[in-house]
């Protein structure tokens, strides 16, 4: 093994350690329900990701990172955690399906713990987990143990501000490697100039904010369980919940507008939050993206709404507002918390709006998924003014301002690219799955182009929402296509790119 | 009082920005939820989170004002 190679497999070491402190972490919770039987499953899976993870980081060595090395660690440690994450799932449904009567209550036994004895089952709700996307292999989540309600929670929680900032957070890497792996999962903006210290302030924040948003839910109507899920899948963005049909179980316009602002502040990037508990409202105001967050999900609940008007999808315009804001912003989010029926009764331009929504996210830097508002801002801005170059004499000097920067030609140069690249990979990777999906999903299921870009660009942006293809019944093939969907779209595609080619070209392998 | 939430390791080693209002807020937030969990819905715990929430928007305010 190569010394390079040896430090990427000390990297995913502790990326699996970290994962395991998790799972131990999480044997409170069925001791507090009682349900016993689970526990040997948890430990077992635990042990597992700190066995290997241990060997890993024995075998490997601690050395100074290049921007290779952190790719392939972000891309490589996303799906192992997301592999081994998938454990707990596989293990508690075998539990249940081996273990003798008198130890599991006959209740557990349902056909929904039965999907997770297939591995693929365990590794898609895993993947939808850690990548915070809530589409689910699950029928009816209430029928989960509370131990697995409460992994699926835990796994959107943790991986909605990025495994690689827990494991920093925890086990802190000398040298400038934890900079290199903080900039590999989709993140740029540091809030102190120590990364160490940065994550450690992004961990205090969430939790600060995840206290909070479980006491509103709860003020709001939602039992305390309930309250306590869906306030860490709100806020990271993720999406799953623990009642069979999402929101919609509620009933409840109060508990949809409590979710509102919590979806919101998952959307606003961390250093914002940071500004703003600091009282720095000014900066809070100048921020591009922030301001941009706003305009772009009052704009879009809009049009919206007006387009459930306009289709007559509902009967007053309370409910085109009740049902087209929360589902706006649950898309646009990338939360993919579900209050209407858009596969079956919204119009395809309704369906097609909130696709949008899920394409384009939020504020780089917060915990959302699709190509983000800054990209699309500096594509747009970076066009307009290329063009409007034509109109101004050679000699002219015009400077370019974006988000408070002034930009040389070089500067602009390279965010344009940037941003033009990954929005076109996006869209390059979108369009696959959806010839891949159209092709693999039996046509006798009924479903519609719409349908199946609705669920491509669903899993592709880590959004959650789903038009019904999503299930334990789906082809397996489908299935690893939408792990893949989800993977690319968590990491921003470019780290996955750079280990398939360093997996497959002979002379890039380090 | 202030000196408590320093005196916590968890707490020091999450924030480490020596703000003591948010940490007294990340280290009562687990007891507010206990308390609801333990005690279910009543007065005193509607009370509790509403305060607990408050508590929060008031510093923020605060802060916002002082700064």
């Amino acid at each position: 093994m190569t010394s390079r190679l040896r430090t990427v497999v000390s990297d995913l070491g502790r990326m699996l350690q970290a994962l395991s402190g998790m799972m131990l972490l999480s044997v409170v919770i069925p001791i507090v329900w009682e349900e016993y039987y689970v526990i040997p499953g948890i430990l077992l899976s635990g042990g597992l990701s700190l066995g290997v993870g241990l060997l890993f980081t024995r075998v490997g060595e601690r050395a100074e990172l290049g921007k290779l090395h952190g790719m392939m660690i972000a891309a490589l440690g996303w799906f192992l955690v997301a592999l081994f994450g998938s454990v707990p799932f596989l293990s508690v449904a075998w539990t249940v399906q081996l273990a003798p009567s008198w130890v599991v209550p006959a209740t557990v036994d349902t056909a929904t713990l039965a999907a997770f004895r297939n591995p693929i089952n365990s590794v898609f709700e895993s993947m939808s987990g850690f990548t915070g996307t809530g589409l689910t292999m699950t029928a009816h989540e209430n029928k989960l143990p509370h131990t697995l309600q409460w992994w699926r929670s835990f796994t959107e929680w943790i991986g909605g501000v990025g495994v690689i900032v827990l494991t920093t957070a925890i086990l802190s890497r000398p040298g400038s490697g934890s900079l290199t792996l903080y900039e590999s999962e989709a993140r740029s903006k540091k809030i102190h100039p120590s990364v160490v210290s940065t994550v450690r302030t992004i961990w205090w924040i969430f939790l600060l904010f995840t206290f909070l948003s479980i006491s509103l839910l709860w003020l709001a109507g939602m039992p305390i369980w309930d309250a306590i899920n869906h306030a860490m899948t709100g806020l990271s963005t993720g999406g799953f919940s623990v009642t069979d049909n999402s929101i919609a179980t509620y009933q409840s316009p109060v508990i949809e507008f409590a979710l509102i602002p919590v979806m919101i502040l998952g959307s606003i990037a961390f250093p914002i939050h940071y500004l703003m508990l600091r009282g720095d409202l000014h900066n809070v105001y100048r921020d591009l993206q922030t301001r941009w967050v706003f305009i772009y999900f009052t704009v879009g609940s809009v049009g919206l709404i007006g387009l459930l008007q306009q289709y007559g999808t509902y009967d007053s315009l309370f409910q085109s507002v009740r049902f087209g804001l929360f589902q706006f912003v649950s898309a646009a989010s990338c939360t993919g918390f579900q209050t209407a029926g858009i596969g079956e009764t919204w119009s395809p331009l309704s369906q097609l709006t909130v696709a949008f929504g899920m394409f384009v996210g939020a504020s780089a830097g917060s915990t959302v998924g699709g190509i983000k508002l800054i990209r699309l801002l500096t594509i747009g801005k970076g066009m307009a003014h290329r063009i409007s170059d034509v109109f101004y004499p050679s000699s002219a000097i015009r400077r370019f301002e974006i988000d408070g920067r002034i930009l040389s030609d070089i500067e602009l140069t390279r965010e344009f690219e940037e941003a033009g690249i990954i929005t076109l990979l996006w869209l390059v990777f979108l369009a696959v799955g959806i010839i891949s999906l159209l092709l693999l999903i039996p046509p006798a299921e009924g479903f519609t182009l719409a349908n199946v870009v609705f669920e491509v660009a669903s899993a592709q942006g880590n959004v959650g929402l789903s038009t019904g293809i999503t299930s334990a019944t789906m082809p397996v093939l489908a299935k690893i296509l939408l792990i893949f969907n989800m993977w690319i779209g968590r990491l921003e595609i470019i780290p996955v790119l750079v280990l398939l080619r360093a997996a497959l070209v002979r002379g890039d392998r380090p | 009082m202030s000196q408590l939430p320093s005196t916590v390791p968890l707490v020091r080693a999450l924030s480490g920005d020596g703000d003591r209002g948010y940490e007294l807020l990340i280290l009562s937030g687990p007891v507010v939820i206990g308390v609801i969990a333990l005690l279910g819905r009543s007065m005193v715990t509607t009370a509790l989170a509403m305060g607990y929430i408050l508590a929060f928007v008031l510093y923020l305010v605060w802060i916002g004002v002082t700064s």
